[in-house]
């Protein structure tokens, strides 16, 4: 047995008994078998993650995770600043964590086993913690507790004030090479957690999953540790795709796209709650997987010294979610396209803040533009006195001939030939429009707003 | 024995700064934007277009050149980097006449937003990443969104405007500045419905250039050819 919940607790069972005894117990516990592999997924999952904090992460297997802060307390405002960021992104994945600060890893890893919860900020106040705990270490050879109590040395402190040359030829150096290291007396170099070049995080659900809104709860986790990676690579993703592994063995993707690179889990999340909220789940779900597809380099930029933080979330992030919401073609921008034609004169395309997509054509025509066009050119009624729009329509100008577009005459979708005289009239109420004449009649087809 | 009192200026009196002049707009902390109409900026508290307020326009017809009144502020915001959008427009926005008055189409934004126009304005104010956002809101927009959009846009460098049509000048609303427009001799009309200070005696004339002769007539529209010749058979039947 290695670990039970509270209800098995109370019935008496706990860890590290034997299976048999613990089903004797409790006849109806539920087992799970034991995959290290997935313990050591997990574990580099939220190294991925803790990479947000500090690039100097270590794993310590089989449930340690080491982060050196020293370097950036100053960005964070100071140990317990970091400590509650920390707990908090924890707390927010669903995991539980025993943790403590100090000034040598196996120090703050014996005090986080030992649940002290605390940080310790100088060596001598490590040191006094550390000669509190109890001598019952794991790792260490079993049986050295029990030899250690019958010397009379119950706690770490008392191995402290012993010669360490006595110890060293009663328990060998292992245990006592690990307590000078705990106490920073000897160096304790570690093994650096190398961040992937490419992110993929799998995280296989503990139960399947019929409604789409409850993938973000799961999605969660994984955008936390693409952020993370992100981070302590130097990254910055502007596409990254959700796959779903559904019960009856298909999948299905879920791209998630960002106007502009970003490394905010927030933003990626708030996209990916739009996504799901319009999503419909073929199949329950029972494994998810998120891969960056899109990744660029930060561009590093200095900050002003006295710059004003911008209010709100600004202009990229706000489209992207009214994209999400209103789905592809919502959201457009405007460019202008060389053509006579107006109705080919304006080419919409999506908004993307970092790819400058400026308009093909700086031609000014010398005759007006109205600022509105119609979607179709809308038939005029047509009176003896000529064609009508709320009343008789005055031509104000010289006709302006437009006749282009035989190359795409008979394609699908294309404006075709147009041979149209346009002209700027004005009605009763003083409306000003763009009407044209062609062979077909009178149409009008745009307001001078 | 009485003492005369002193004499003192009215200038001076009127000078300190805890006598409130009945008849003075009072300045916003924000600078408005210049609407390139001076005798509109007078009329206008903060001396321009509202920033960080919303603004409606009541107008019931299109083609008055309602838009016009608003592109020389547009055009600027627009060339200072802003991004513009237009939710819900009635029409196509037509590019090249956009960047004819000096709106850079790249950063001019369209957004279809269908049912959601309240949403989607309520999103673009609050964002502030926007210098400007027109939108052609449903008609029937009840207080509530339309308060809801106020504070949204309250405090944001954002010049906010609602097209509404004028039936919608009837009831109250808590956009700090309404302005009816209509299509009078000589130029566009414009009645400021509500404003902060004292309300507006009489409404303005614009001349806001349109394309066109105004004052003589080209020649009168000829018949369609389809027309001319059902018009034929017609006689000679």
């Amino acid at each position: 047995m290695l670990a039970c919940d509270l209800a098995a607790a109370a019935a008496g069972v706990a860890g590290g008994q034997k299976l048999s005894t613990a089903l004797g117990l409790q006849p109806g516990l539920a087992v799970g078998e034991r995959d290290q592999a997935l313990e050591r997924k997990v574990l580099e999952s939220l190294a991925c993650w803790a990479g947000r904090f500090t690039p100097t992460v270590s794993l310590a297997p089989p449930a340690g995770l080491l982060l050196e802060i020293g370097g950036c307390l100053r960005l964070f405002g100071g140990a317990p600043a970091i400590v509650e960021t920390a707990l908090a992104g924890c707390a927010e994945q669903a995991y539980s964590v025993a943790w403590a600060a100090a000034p040598t890893p196996l120090g703050a890893r014996w005090l986080a086993q030992a649940g002290n919860r605390e940080v310790h900020a100088t060596l001598p106040a490590m040191q006094a913690a550390l000669g509190g705990l109890s001598c019952t270490v794991p790792g260490w050879p079993a049986g050295i507790p029990e030899r250690l109590g019958a010397f009379g040395l119950h706690c770490l402190g008392d191995l402290a004030r012993v010669p360490a040359a006595g110890l060293r030829r009663r328990l060998g150096n292992g245990p006592v090479d690990d307590l000078l290291r705990a106490r920073g007396e000897l160096p304790d170099p570690q093994r650096p957690f190398v961040f992937p070049q490419g992110f993929a995080g799998d995280l296989d659900l503990p139960a399947r999953v019929e409604h789409a809104e409850a993938l973000a709860f799961a999605g969660q986790r994984l955008l936390a540790a693409l952020s993370g990676w992100l981070h302590a690579r130097q990254l910055l993703a502007r596409a990254c795709t959700l796959h779903l592994r559904h019960d009856d063995g298909t999948h299905s993707a879920l791209p998630l796209r960002l106007a502009e690179a970003s490394a905010d889990d927030g933003r990626f999340l708030r996209l990916l709650r739009e996504h799901l909220g319009r999503l419909q789940l073929a199949a329950p779900v029972e494994a998810l997987r998120l891969a960056a597809d899109e990744v660029i380099a930060r561009p590093g930029a200095s900050a002003h010294l006295f710059e004003q933080p911008p209010v709100g979330e600004g202009a990229p992030a706000c489209l992207e979610r009214l994209r999400a919401r209103l789905g592809e073609g919502a959201v457009r921008a405007l460019a202008r396209q060389a053509d006579h034609r107006p109705e080919c004169a304006t080419r919409e395309y999506e908004v993307a803040a970092d790819s400058a997509s400026a308009g093909t054509s700086t031609a000014a025509f010398a005759a007006p533009r109205p600022l509105w066009l119609l979607p179709e050119p809308q038939a005029l009624a047509e009176r003896p006195d000529g064609p009508h729009w709320h009343g008789p329509l005055q031509l104000l100008t010289r006709g302006e001939r437009l006749e282009s577009g035989w190359w795409d005459a008979g394609e699908a979708g294309a404006a075709g030939d147009l041979q149209r005289d346009y002209f700027v009239a004005s009605n009763p109420q003083r409306q000003r429009v763009w009407v044209f004449r062609d062979a077909r009649g009178w149409f009008l087809h745009g307001l001078f707003a | 024995m009485t003492t005369a009192p002193l004499p003192v200026a009215l200038a001076e009196v009127l000078a300190r700064g805890d006598v409130w002049c009945g008849d003075t707009l009072p300045g916003l902390t924000e600078a408005g934007i210049p609407s390139g109409h001076a005798e509109l900026d007078a009329e206008l508290p903060g001396g321009g277009w509202p920033r960080g307020n919303l603004t409606e326009i009541l107008v019931d017809r299109s083609g008055l050149g309602e838009l016009s009144l608003l592109l020389p502020a547009l055009a600027q915001l627009s060339a200072a980097g802003g991004w513009l959008a237009l939710v819900a427009p009635p029409w196509l926005p037509h590019a090249p006449a956009w960047a004819a008055t000096g709106v850079a189409p790249e950063r001019l934004v369209v957004v279809r937003a269908g049912r959601q126009a309240a949403w989607c304005v309520e999103q673009l104010l609050a964002s502030g990443g926007f210098a400007a956002v027109l939108a052609w809101p449903p008609a029937g927009l009840d207080a509530r969104t339309l308060r809801r959009l106020q504070l949204a846009a309250a405090g944001r460098p954002v010049f906010a405007c609602l097209w509404r049509s004028t039936a919608a000048g009837a009831s109250p609303s808590p956009a700090p500045l309404r302005i009816a427009l209509a299509a009078g001799e000589g130029g566009l009309s414009l009645r400021i419905v509500k404003r902060r200070g004292r309300p507006a005696a009489r409404p303005l004339i614009l001349s806001i250039p349109r394309p066109g002769r105004t004052n003589r007539v080209v020649a009168g529209p000829a018949l369609s050819p389809v027309a001319a010749r059902s018009a034929a058979l017609a006689a000679l039947a």
